[in-house]
């Protein structure tokens, strides 16, 4: 049997698979409310969610693409792709959302020990353990490396003393992985950086939410006061972490990259509401051309970018990767979707202007909220500047001058 | 939507024959004079020699059929050059036309010639200042063609013409003119872009009906006929830009301001950046277009607006920039971005500006 077979055999196998235990209720767009996300304090919004959450953990399908002994599902790229197809074609919501699925597990795949992933992949793939990210801080955002974070060397643990700020739901996850500085006497403020692993009921952790201007508080401050950390919680090299952090941050902006692929899947159409809001000509034409214009010109460049996505993982496939490619990706993705954003809410007119009037559609309020959120995508994660800076310098091979 | 390797060795071949054959000098030695016509006739011979017209075209009738992603490859290495050659006219248009408008008899007879190299058509389709191939005055009634066509590609290098028109029913049909016909006006000239394209009356132009495609395939075939045409035109787009980017990134790495390069300074980095981006958008349309035609995939209109659109986007954009980012060199004919500026403001127009896919876009998702 060659190849092809084989995967044509696996895709009936997985779409038979699915078809049997993803209940009807977990094939519907996601809601945030309804978010799987793992944790101590994990909490099932029904039962079906449940089901379905411990379904995909008992086959390996929570993190689909890792190796069966860290309790991943042990698929190759092309089944992981035909598992994402499958699963949207039934339009199957994601069994588990979690930043060690999307970021960590990665990393540590690459640069943890065997102890390490032995200790942690497992939880994160069961669902046991919620991760928070501890990279920027008040002083240290778009220069990251310029972190002050202190990690001090005590012998047999670390002594961390500093502040990490946008650390999405840090009041609700276990554990953080953090960057801080164990030196500052070397040659460049990359180095001297290190990757800690920080269980966050340790004594001296605490975390403080921040209002956002949706009203909602997805991200946190979190602050360390003298919290003993041991030793064997370091990733990677000592003062090495830089390496580590790139590694993730690769992931973060993939999967920035795409709004579907995060955690609120929130698939409306944007030409239904056009349909509903604005309403057909005679000729059965939108009745505003200015915004059947904007829509027709999102729609294109929207499949263009999934066509772009594509194409990344065609040439993955055959072995001619262009490397330039995925650079580009956080950035055009982020940059689409605030325009589709941006479209909603003037078709929205006035029923999208209040995140509480009780008077307007819970679907116009969701997506004031998403326009509101989706302003973070082009911030957090290296904003588009530092995204473009990178590609003038990286890909175009532009010279460098005093910026980053 | 990537190449194979067979594709990626014609590309080589392609890119080696065009840098010896026709850089872009070799297109302003033909811009400069008149008397050179629409193509250089040895570059199209060497073309000839390589197989190029029956790049797309089945074996049946002596092509290779070695498919459209390949055939976008060498469009784009053409467009990195501005080479002038009867490809996009009688390769892609009047082959198409003729592949999906025609009777079997009249394949056998019509497209040999072509795909051979041994003939050269062009074809007439707009009329007026915009591309409206759904609104054809031009009709063909009792053996004879009246009306007025505009834009018609390389004329001066053709050795026939094919109209599209409507009969006295008001159905479709492509006639086949020759260019020396009677009760013909032909007002042929060249467009800033440097090349030939000729605006023809037919004044009860008597036609035969051995030279007439007519029936219930012509609609459709029309259709998509002018699609690969525009997926093909934005191809060759795409290459412009590429290169237009190429050169603006080699300029601003090497000119010196202020005691250093100015393409150290963030405001063109990010213009650059967001040029690079948007093409990489517009080929990915393009490319995911040439693989549905060669996926035989029978809807492509809104793949092919969508290409269309985001092309003549991309290669305004770009060709601006690059002028603006040359500074007063990028104003002066001396330098080729010129050239690529005003090519691309001509290719806007060649099968659909963006207005026009971007109304027809929104009309394949039904709003």
């Amino acid at each position: 049997m060659d190849q092809t077979d084989d995967l044509s055999l696996f895709r009936s196998e997985i779409a038979e698979w699915l078809e049997a235990h993803c209940p009807l209720s977990q094939r519907q767009p996601i809601k945030r409310a309804e978010q799987i996300w793992g944790g101590r304090k994990r909490v099932f919004y029904s039962d079906d969610a449940q089901r379905w959450f411990e379904a995909c953990r008992d086959r390996g399908l929570t993190a689909p693409d890792w190796p069966v002994e860290y309790g991943g599902g042990g698929l190759t790229p092309a089944q992981t792709k035909i598992l994402q197809q499958e699963m949207a074609r039934l339009s199957c919501r994601l069994p588990l959302y979690d930043l060690g699925i999307w970021m960590l597990g990665p990393a540590l795949l690459v640069y943890g020990n065997e102890a390490q992933k032995q200790q942690h992949l497992r939880a994160i793939c069961r669902g046991e353990i919620r991760w928070a990210q501890g990279y920027s801080e008040p002083g240290a955002g778009s220069d990251l490396a310029s972190l002050r974070t202190r990690a001090e060397d005590c012998g047999d643990h670390f002594l961390v003393n500093g502040t990490k700020i946008w650390t999405t739901a840090a009041d609700k996850s276990d554990w953080i992985f953090c960057l801080v500085r164990t030196d500052d006497s070397g040659p460049t403020k990359h180095h001297g950086i290190s990757f800690l692993l920080i269980d966050m009921e340790t004594e001296g952790v605490s975390t403080t939410p921040i209002k956002l201007i949706s009203g909602e508080s997805e991200f946190c401050q979190t602050f360390f006061d003298n919290v003993k950390v041991p030793k064997e919680n370091l990733v990677g090299e000592l003062h090495g972490g830089w390496a580590v952090a790139k590694e993730l941050l690769k992931h973060e902006r993939k999967m920035m990259s795409n709004p579907e692929s995060m955690s609120e899947v929130f698939n409306i159409s944007l030409t239904k509401l056009a349909q509903d809001a604005i309403g057909l000509d005679e000729t059965n034409a939108l009745s505003s051309p200015e915004i059947r214009s904007r829509i027709s010109q999102h729609m294109m460049r929207d499949a263009a970018i999934s066509q772009l996505g594509m194409r990344i993982f065609q040439q993955a496939k055959a072995g001619v990767s262009d490397p330039r490619l995925p650079l580009l990706m956080k950035h055009i993705g982020t940059q689409e979707t605030q325009v589709k954003d941006e479209i909603v809410l003037e078709i929205l007119g006035a029923e999208g202007l209040s995140f509480d009037d009780d008077a307007a559609s819970q679907q116009a309020r969701t997506m004031l909220e998403r326009w509101a959120f989706n302003k973070s995508l082009t911030i957090a994660g290296g904003t588009s500047e530092i995204q473009l800076n990178i590609i003038a310098k990286r890909v175009l091979g532009l010279p460098s001058g005093e910026s980053a | 939507m990537i190449l194979n390797d067979e594709q990626r060795m014609l590309q080589e071949s392609m890119i080696d024959f065009l840098n010896d054959q026709a850089p872009v000098e070799a297109f302003r030695t033909l811009r400069d004079d008149p008397s050179l016509g629409a193509y250089d006739q040895q570059l199209w011979r060497g073309m000839v020699e390589l197989g190029l017209p029956g790049l797309t075209s089945p074996e049946a009738y002596g092509g290779s059929d070695f498919g459209w992603l390949g055939m976008g490859a060498v469009l784009e290495e053409m467009g990195r050059r501005l080479t002038a050659a009867p490809v996009l006219s009688s390769v892609v248009l009047a082959q198409e036309l003729i592949r999906h408008c025609a009777s079997p008899a009249q394949l056998e007879d019509w497209l040999p010639p072509l795909v051979m190299g041994e003939h050269v058509l062009t074809a007439a389709i707009n009329e007026g200042p915009h591309y409206a191939p759904d609104r054809l005055e031009t009709r063909w009634i009792d053996g004879h063609l009246s009306g007025e066509k505009t834009l018609v590609m390389d004329f001066d290098g053709a050795d026939g013409l094919l109209v599209v028109a409507r009969d006295a029913q008001g159905d479709g049909v492509v006639v086949r003119v020759a260019v020396d016909a009677p009760e013909m006006t032909v007002h042929s000239r060249r467009l800033m872009d440097g090349r030939n394209y000729a605006s023809v009356v037919f004044n009860q132009t008597p036609v035969h009906a051995h030279d007439v495609l007519a029936g219930d395939a012509v609609a459709a075939g029309l259709a998509r006929a002018l699609d690969i045409t525009a997926v093909a035109m934005a191809s060759e787009m795409l290459g412009g830009a590429r290169e237009l980017i190429d050169r603006t990134v080699a300029h601003l790495s090497e000119r010196e301001q202020f005691g250093v390069k100015i393409g150290s300074f963030q405001a063109l980095q990010h213009r650059c950046a967001q040029l690079y981006c948007d093409l990489e958008v517009a080929a990915s349309a393009v490319y995911a277009a040439l693989d549905a035609l060669d996926r035989q995939q029978e809807e492509i209109t809104q793949l092919a607006s969508a290409a269309k659109a985001l092309a003549n986007d991309c290669f305004q954009k770009t060709s601006s920039e690059a002028v603006q980012l040359h500074g007063g060199m990028g104003v002066t004919d001396e330098m080729d971005i010129g050239l690529f500026l005003k090519r691309s403001r001509v290719c806007n127009q060649l099968f659909g500006s963006s207005d026009f896919h971007r109304q027809r876009y929104a009309s394949c998702l039904g709003i």
